[in-house]
């Protein structure tokens, strides 16, 4: 089970000289997890905007399962089964928790409006098999309770876990984390921590940005240490936390 | 009698005008002032089909609101691409634009207008039978909406209007919404030509302005923004409320600047004592019970 999942292969990128991706070369692979470890401005956040296609890269390419993903845009990279949280989560205050994870099936036929007008019957059948999934999926976050409640209402660490929760409900078969564990303690920490290490045991390759080292060790099957917009390092988290040049370049001077 | 069907007709179809801007502007967050001009396209597509090649009526219509679709949609593919802010300036380039070339058109009459176009219903079966029509139309087009807002479509576009990025990043695409609300909604002005057109019979640049457009958002936001009445109050209150004022027997030279008076005043009343509209407006989506959402607890 260690299939390259996702590949990326010399990606550049710079704003007004400023570089935030410099030759990137990067695999994930199907059940690992890998942390993506530097400090501020290191190109973390960047980088997974540019395999998104959030962000145009100025050279390089990426691939998901073999197949070059340039020439698509973002919502048709997460169609293929690149899917990624947000930083600052980015949750729909209008709708309920139950409606935001609806909103991540990427194919609700009720959703289109010829639909909407000619209400067909197998509408409900697939409606019925959403909800069922986005009610098992709270439940197992242990989020059952506040199906129904509004986003905002939230804690913020319920919150963070209803973002992942979102990005599970497509077909993910690469998952981007954007510091899923910033702001988050207690019940939720466990939570986050058991539901990544699941997906992760699904066949899934997932990478998480993070600032909480424990976290990283705890989770991640190995480290990848950014610096300045390059990869600096790869290897056992243990190993790179070791490391005083990559301590010196995490802290500063 | 003709003279209270008019205005009863006049507000129907200003109903279907708020309503169909609430889609575009309340629901999917689209700023566009152009909604008079696609009015104005379904009035002249219709008139001139019916008056030139005797197309039968009711196909007239559909083909006039055809027509503000298939325009709306040329004009939102290539600015939505740009941004979304950009359709607001292609908008108003648009709304001014179209109308200088129908007042420069020759078979469209030109500045002086349209005259002599057939009315539809009225001779067979007498005016009651417009305003109904109309009147069924205004009703058809809110529940339409309504239900629009209510259904699954409308659980996305209210997801899509919160966080664009968030709602990509979950494989939507909401270009290809904002396109098909911007297109449903104009195609609706569209139609309301189309009825304008045949009972009045007489259609001239003039009656669709850019200040139609300022009227219509001022129904809208005085009604409630993203509520199912809340442009029909606005309409009723905007049309109906100044219209009225002419059975009061006022000489002419008085009424206009009550007309006036009563227009701007109702707009800045609302925006210091109820910015939010007459109904407040809905931030929270409501499905329908059962199939089609979830309530909050």
């Amino acid at each position: 089970m260690t299939a390259n999942v996702l590949e990326v292969r010399e990606l550049n990128k710079s704003f007004d000289g400023i570089v935030v991706a410099r030759e990137i070369n990067l695999t994930l692979q199907s059940g690992r997890v890998v942390g993506l470890i530097g400090p501020n401005g290191a190109g973390k956040t960047s980088l997974f905007n540019l395999i998104t296609g959030v962000v145009k890269p100025d050279s390089g390419t990426v691939l998901l399962e073999g197949a070059p993903l340039d020439r698509l845009a973002f919502p048709q990279r997460v169609r293929r089964g690149l899917s990624r949280t947000w930083q600052h989560i980015r949750l729909f205050p209008s709708l309920s928790v139950l409606d935001n994870l609806l909103i991540g099936t990427h194919d609700y036929p009720g959703e289109r409006l010829l639909n909407v007008l000619f209400r067909h019957a197998h509408l409900a059948e697939h409606d019925k098999a959403a909800r069922e999934r986005a009610s098992d999926l709270l439940a197992r976050m242990g989020l059952g309770h506040v199906a129904g409640a509004l986003v905002a209402d939230l804690p913020y660490g319920q919150q963070k876990l209803v973002g992942v929760a979102r990005a599970l409900m497509g077909k993910a078969k690469c998952l981007l984390l954007d510091e899923p564990m910033a702001g988050v303690e207690g019940q939720s920490y466990a939570a986050m921590q058991r539901i990544v290490r699941e997906v992760a045991d699904r066949g899934v390759a997932v990478c998480v940005v993070e600032h909480n080292v424990a976290f990283i060790r705890d989770l991640c099957d190995e480290g990848v240490f950014m610096f300045a917009g390059a990869i600096m390092a790869r290897g056992t988290v243990a190993d790179l936390t070791r490391d005083p040049q990559l301590t010196e370049l995490y802290f500063g001077h | 009698m003709e003279y209270l069907y008019g205005i009863i007709i006049i507000v129907g179809l200003y109903v279907i005008l708020a309503t169909s801007f609430n889609l575009i502007i309340g629901y999917g967050g689209l700023f566009s002032i152009a909604h008079p001009v696609f009015f104005a396209l379904g009035a002249y597509a219709s008139a001139l089909l019916a008056r030139e090649l005797d197309v039968p009526m009711p196909l007239a219509m559909l083909a006039g609101a055809l027509v503000a679709v298939v325009a709306s949609v040329a004009l939102a593919l290539p600015s939505l691409r740009v941004s979304g802010d950009y359709l607001l300036i292609a908008s108003i380039g648009f709304q001014l634009g179209m109308l200088e070339v129908i007042k420069n058109l020759r078979f469209t009459g030109g500045p002086g207008g349209l005259t002599n176009i057939p009315p539809f219903l009225i001779r067979e079966f007498g005016r009651e039978s417009y305003v109904l029509l109309v009147l069924f139309l205004a009703v058809a087009v809110t529940l339409l909406v309504r239900w629009i807002a209510r259904s699954d479509y409308g659980r996305a576009m209210s997801a899509m209007r919160d966080d664009e990025l968030a709602f990509a990043s979950l494989g939507r695409d909401a270009m290809r919404m904002k396109i098909v609300i911007f297109g449903l909604g104009s195609g609706l002005a569209g139609l309301a030509g189309a009825l304008y057109a045949h009972y009045f019979r007489f259609i001239a640049p003039e009656q669709f302005e850019i200040l139609q457009s300022a009227a219509i958002l001022t129904m809208v936001v005085v009604g409630g923004l993203r509520t199912t009445w809340g442009p029909v109050v606005g309409a009723l209150l905007l049309q109906a409320l100044p219209q009225m004022l002419t059975f009061l027997n006022l000489p002419p030279s008085v009424l206009g600047p009550i007309q006036g008076m009563l227009f701007t005043g109702l707009v800045l009343v609302f925006m210091f004592f109820r910015p939010q509209g007459l109904l407040p407006a809905e931030d929270v989506w409501h499905g329908r019970e059962g199939l089609g959402g979830t309530r909050r607890n």
